[in-house]
């Protein structure tokens, strides 16, 4: 072992070496030296570190689609960090995507979820009505995991009636541990079988910002699914959450800072593009225009909002579909 | 059975001893530039895969051996083929010495040469054979300094040497099946995992995994862990692998900040994810052994399989007729002899009559999958019956896709999957109790009962519906079942396989079941008389698709054959060899008939045909399992329904691309599948029946859902699959396939009717009487494409069961049923010479055409509905060709377009030289 067991990895120390990285400090003035690219803007941060989350969703049945067929949602019941309710910046309805969870490293989340889907609490053999939570990214033990008992040979980890065990509501812990800087879906798991319904609305995403990071005039929250982008918005300043649904259409000022989650769901692989814009490949300093999506990969970028435009995805069949929405910058 | 069929011939601690295998020390950090060689055998394993074994004797494995070198190594590896296919070895993404692969035929051994010029990890395959076992990690270590690094619980990026490895995993995804290996940390001992283990570990263990894809792309995702994307700072828990090959290392702290427990792995996407493509990390808590969990092995409990493990047989997807879910030992399956499944005395050697390539038998707790590695379409793998009581049943995929599906079955009996993009596709896998003498057909526990998936529960497997299933089987998937009119007889045999059912056919159940062969239940041998072609001649032309003739120009199935209806002759045989056209399904034409619109339904592409010459235009990339095809009456614009996605494509007249999808469901919605689509007159609307959300949908064609109106009384997986519209878009028909029902809408969408096609038939003693009480004996089972005549006067319904049901309109009865041919598929009106209509009728397993008349005396009653003929199919002395056939011919009867196109709201378009053949009421069908 050559080297102590904590030490950063960065380029002075393994020139040539594929795996090494610049540092920060290289990043950021790759970053000045582009003018398409945002450099990071430094609004106040609003959320402490090491702060505690209390937080209560539910689904729901929702959006039906005129001929019977409905879709499940999330709902915010309520998110309280160290004693403050900031539940008034979702929204009061179930939304698809689901409420955006904005946490620092170093958090602590208590979360517990209902189950208000029709038919939740009545046994059917072979078939989970339960609904869950399985996030990803961040820390957390067995019995937090959001899976059924035939997964992750423990219990069945979500409200409703599972297979083997049924919850009124069911309570998750998550630490937001250092490590775990990041964007990062959660969805069900469990509903009906062992893979969940995050194709029909359960999904949402945490957004983890290392602690004493930038803040972004606006920051878009977009899912790649196998038909369109579902998509919401939430203002840096109010951190208020909208334009929940299908393409939306995202707002900017001219000049600001905005940042883009790219999180794909569902089936297909995508390539994605904000036409006209180039942005860092995450984790590089290497410049790109698009960008290939698997299901639950994430993609996080930043761009200084110049123009309007649309963001697209290019794969065959979705974009004949129309699967596009516009990026108004005014 | 009574003899044990899943023999274990290796005693246990040989089993011990193969388990394990070293494989030279080949970590030497000292060397720069170090010369590696391999020596490397493709062998064929007991199910039929192929995989690699790291010298001539030791055990072939999935994935192949691990190869570990250094960075700057020369690498010559030595390549020995026993298999009895091509094979090859290739490393693609490092320099290679010129040849780029090494490519082995039978019995060859060939050398093969590159360069490991930079670190990574690389799969190395099969070239051509991969997806059938033929790939392997290739691990490029950087020569000093850390080789990997991995994100403690505080959040501290640790550097990890060779030296701090604990463990290591192989995890292939191929298909929809991950293949794993475990390695010790210093890559010298190897113990294969085969397919989705359960790869263990202590709490706090270092542990490197590698992850390969070779095939369609996958993203993988392992819970409550997470790492960092090769070759970037970006931390990640899911990790994309590219269609082709793609690999991602990388490097974890077992349990870091989540401790003990079950840790899933899975493909991501949800495809995959109803595929069965997982297992779980286990990682044990400190003290504890943190052993791997072995999965479904090649060598394990299937029929003649060597050891005490648990088996794995594999069908491969294939756009092959008959053989669309092909066992990798096919050829050996049709071989089996009585010994093969424990007969033995004199006629031991006799052969079992298999036939299939589709049929495999394993024990309880093996496994059984499948592997899209010989097709272009997109399908999925979805049962159509089990055992009665069988855990983990119905296996579904909801959505089509490229990919594959693994399940174990757990439950003795039979299981038979199917493609519900393409529901003559057939597996049938018997699970046999080893207690029992026989085959299961039925759970044993049941009575050897059955469940369908639409809903039918506890059918004793001695019934005449059960026997038609296992025909329908039989015929579809073995070529020597199908009618060919050129033999003079029809002889379908059954295997001689001993089996065990409900009781005596048909419908006895007896406690403890009966054991006979399958051929005491099935079979026969009947004369067949090719019939006589009709006396009055049709206008123009007809074109079928032959969509399982083979000819020798091309490797991909089907070809169109054009009948010419003045005097019953197959004019053109166009096959397009240039463009490899595979599985033609379904046509139509433009308004001045001079293009053919043709649909590959097992692959993505439309293609355009000069109707003069029957040369190609053009093949376009339209979506996934293009089914069906038609125009918009009123601007010509073309539309097909991607059968395999979620739309239908939009195409302007006169060009040849697509420019727009129609979605048949809102956003986020179960996808559609929509099949066999049909247009109203006035071109506003565009209906199909969606065969996966089991209804019927309306769009308009600018765009925009207007209805979805469930059919089928709502059954799981009604499968509708065809639809007809009458000539005024008054009222829309659907026939349901596995509902055996005609569901009748009015022009909006509302459901009028709901026709039993098969409340004639007593599905325990294959009775047939009126039990409709409509005056006729008369059903239609399986029932398929359902025009309506251009007059609107009557209907037929081409039923796979081999009928064809003629519905008068007016009454939306049956009125007449009529004889036809196995697999009965395809139906279409053109005009009779003179005046009136025939209806065209098309069967996959036969190689004739039958023409029907629905009402010859124009009377308006339809009970003397008749088949006015029949056209063979075949090559005849006249017929112009593009290619030869060599195999099936005529064969593989499905859409049929009648040229000049007389459907009302078409019709009228025709230019003056077509219409100059047609009577003034032909012209005008609803007008005059």
């Amino acid at each position: 072992m050559t080297f102590q067991s904590n030490q950063q990895w960065h380029v002075k120390e393994f020139p040539g070496n594929s795996l090494a990285m610049p540092n920060s400090a290289l990043l950021k003035q790759s970053l000045a030296a582009i003018c398409l690219v945002s450099a990071m803007s430094f609004l106040p941060v609003a959320e402490s570190s090491a702060a505690n989350h209390i937080i209560r969703m539910t689904a729901e049945e929702t959006r039906n689609d005129g001929f019977g067929n409905k879709l499940m949602a999330y709902k915010m019941l309520s998110h309280i960090v160290d004693g403050a309710d900031i539940t008034g910046r979702y929204s009061h309805d179930a939304t698809i995507p689901g409420p955006t969870i904005v946490l620092t490293e170093g958090d602590k989340v208590e979360i517990t979820l209902e189950n208000a889907i029709p038919g939740a609490f009545t046994h059917t053999p072979g078939v989970s009505k339960q609904v869950s939570l399985h996030v990803h990214g961040v820390h957390y033990k067995i019995d937090s995991d959001g899976t059924l008992k035939v997964i992750n040979n423990h219990d069945d980890e979500g409200a409703g009636d599972g297979l083997e065990a049924s919850y009124k509501d069911y309570h998750y812990t998550w630490d937001v541990a250092p490590g775990t800087a990041g964007t990062w879906a959660y969805h069900d798991h469990n509903f009906e079988t062992h893979n969940g319904a995050e194709t029909r609305g359960l999904f949402g995403a945490i957004i983890v910002n290392p602690a004493g990071s930038a803040a972004y005039a606006k920051e878009y929250v977009l899912y790649l699914g196998d038909d369109a982008f579902w998509g919401m918005e939430i203002d840096g300043a109010s951190k208020q959450q909208s334009k929940h649904g299908v393409n939306p259409s995202l707002s900017a000022a001219k000049n600001s800072d905005v940042r883009f989650h790219l999180i794909a769901l569902g089936t297909d692989i995508h390539n994605f593009s904000l036409n006209g814009y180039k942005w860092f490949d995450p984790g590089t300093n290497k410049l790109i225009n698009q960008a290939a999506i698997g299901p639950l990969e994430k993609h996080v970028f930043a761009v200084k909002a110049k123009g309007s435009t649309q963001y697209v995805d290019n794969n065959f069949s979705n974009k004949l579909m129309g699967m596009t929405g516009q990026f108004i910058v005014k | 059975m009574s003899k044990n069929i899943f023999g274990i011939k290796n005693p246990a601690p040989m089993l011990a001893a193969l388990m394990l295998f070293a494989i030279t020390a080949l970590i030497s950090p000292m060397a720069l530039s170090a010369v590696q060689s391999f020596n490397i055998t493709a062998k064929t394993l007991p199910n039929g895969q192929l995989a690699y074994a790291l010298g001539s004797d030791a055990e072939a494995v999935i994935p192949g051996p691990a190869l570990f070198v250094r960075q700057g190594d020369t690498i010559n590896v030595t390549l020995t083929n026993t298999t009895s296919a091509e094979v090859g070895f290739s490393v693609p993404g490092l320099q290679d010495k010129g040849k780029g692969a090494a490519n082995a035929l039978p019995g060859q051994t060939q050398n093969y040469t590159f360069h490991a010029n930079k670190s990574g990890t690389f799969v190395y395959h099969g070239n051509g054979k991969e997806m059938l076992g033929l790939f392997g990690a290739l691990i490029v270590d950087p020569t000093s300094g850390p080789i990997d690094r991995y994100i403690d619980d505080n959040g501290a990026t640790v550097p990890v040497a060779q030296a701090d490895i604990d463990k290591q995993f192989v995890l292939f995804m191929v298909g929809s099946t991950f293949w794993g290996t475990e390695i010790s940390g210093d890559g010298t001992t190897q113990k294969p995992l085969w397919a989705n283990p359960n790869p263990g570990a202590v709490e706090n263990d270092i542990v490197r995994f590698h992850i390969l894809s070779v095939g369609p792309g996958h993203t993988f995702h392992l819970h409550a862990h997470r790492w960092f994307k090769t070759g970037t700072n970006a931390t990640i828990d899911v990790k994309l692998l590219q269609d082709g090959t793609d690999t991602h290392s990388f490097t974890v702290k077992a349990g870091s900040g989540v401790g003990a427990g079950d840790w899933q792995y899975h493909c991501h996407l949800v495809s995959h994810m109803e595929a069965g493509m997982h297992g779980s990390f286990k990682v044990a808590p400190a003290g504890g052994s943190g052993a791997s969990v072995v999965g479904a092995s090649p060598y394990g409990r299937i029929l003649l399989g060597p050891k005490d493990e648990p088996g794995l047989v594999t069908f491969e997807v294939s756009d092959e007729p008959a053989s669309w879910f092909r066992s990798a030992r096919g050829d050996a399956i049709v071989g089996l002899r009585n010994k093969d499944v424990g007969l033995t005395g004199p006629d031991e050697d006799k052969s079992l009559d298999i036939k299939t390539k589709s049929l495999e038998v394993i024990a309880p707790g093996s496994s059984v999958n499948f592997v899209m590695s010989d097709t272009n379409g997109v399908h999925t793998i979805s049962s159509l019956l089990w055992p009665s009581g069988a855990a983990h049943m119905p296996f579904n995929q909801t959505t089509a896709y490229r990919g594959g599906g693994i399940v174990k079955l757990d439950t003795p009996g039979l299981y038979v999957f199917t493609c519900k993009v393409h529901p003559f596709m057939f597996a049938a896998v018997i699970v046999d109790d080893p207690d029992t003498v026989g085959l299961d057909l039925g759970n044993p526990a049941a009575d050897y009962k059955i469940d369908l998936v639409t809903g039918i529960k506890g059918l004793p497997t001695s019934t005449d519906l059960a026997v038609r299933l296992l025909k329908t089987f039989f015929i579809a998937t073995a070529p020597d079942n199908w009618q060919d009119y050129s033999t003079g007889h029809w002889s379908v045999k059954f295997p001689t396989l001993p089996v065990r059912i409900s009781g005596a056919p048909f419908g006895n159940i007896a406690s403890g079941g009966l054991a006979a062969p399958l051929s005491a239940v099935l079979n026969s041998d009947q004369p067949i008389a090719f019939g006589s072609k009709p006396a009055v001649p049709g206008v123009g032309e007809v074109w079928v698709n032959t969509q399982f003739e083979k000819t020798a120009g091309k490797y991909k199935p089907g070809t169109i054959t054009v009948v010419d209806a003045s005097n019953w002759t197959v004019k053109r045989k166009i096959a397009l060899p240039e463009i490899n056209m595979n599985n033609p399904h379904n046509m139509w034409t433009n308004r001045d008939q001079s293009v053919v619109y043709q649909t590959q339904w097992f692959d993505n592409k439309l293609t355009l045909i000069n109707h003069a010459d029957g040369k190609l235009i053009k093949n376009i990339q339209v979506g996934y399992s293009p089914s069906h095809v038609m125009t918009l009456p009123s601007t010509d614009d073309v539309t097909i329904a991607n059968n395999g996605e979620d739309s239908i494509m939009m195409m302007p007249a006169g060009t040849s691309y697509v420019f727009k999808a129609l979605p048949t469901q809102a956003a986020g919605q179960s996808t559609a599948h929509p099949h066999g689509h049909w247009i109203s007159a006035d071109g506003s609307k565009i209906v199909t029946p969606n065969i996966s959300t089991g209804d019927v949908g309306i769009y308009g064609s600018n765009g925009g859902i207007e209805a979805r109106t469930p059919t089928g009384n709502n059954a799981p997986g009604a499968h509708p699959v065809a639809i007809g519209m009458m000539p005024d878009s008054s009222k829309i028909y659907a026939t349901n396939l596995l509902h055996h029902t005609l569901s009748v809408l009015d022009g909006a969408g509302n459901l009028l009717k709901t026709v039993n096609l098969i409340a004639d038939y007593n599905p325990i003693t294959g009775a047939f009487a009126d039990n409709d009480g409509n005056g006729k004996i008369a059903v239609g089972v399986l029932p398929i494409q359902t025009p309506v005549a251009p007059d609107g006067k009557s209907m037929v319904i081409a039923s796979m069961g081999g009928q064809i049901v003629v519905v008068d309109t007016s009454t939306d009865t049956i009125a007449a049923m009529l004889d036809c041919d196995p697999g009965c598929h395809g139906a279409n009106f053109g005009a009779k010479q003179g005046g009136g209509y025939y209806a065209y009728v098309t069967s996959k397993f036969s190689n004739r055409l039958a023409v029907v008349d629905t009402d010859p005396n124009g009377d308006g009653n339809l009970s003397d509905a008749t088949i006015a003929g029949y056209v063979p199919l075949v090559t005849g002395g006249n017929t112009a060709t593009d290619d030869t056939v060599s195999r099936l011919p005529g064969f593989g009867g499905q859409g049929v377009l009648a040229i000049p196109n007389v459907y009302n709201g078409w019709v009228q378009n025709l230019p003056e030289t077509w219409k100059s053949g047609l009577t003034t009421a032909q012209r005008d069908p609803i007008g005059h």
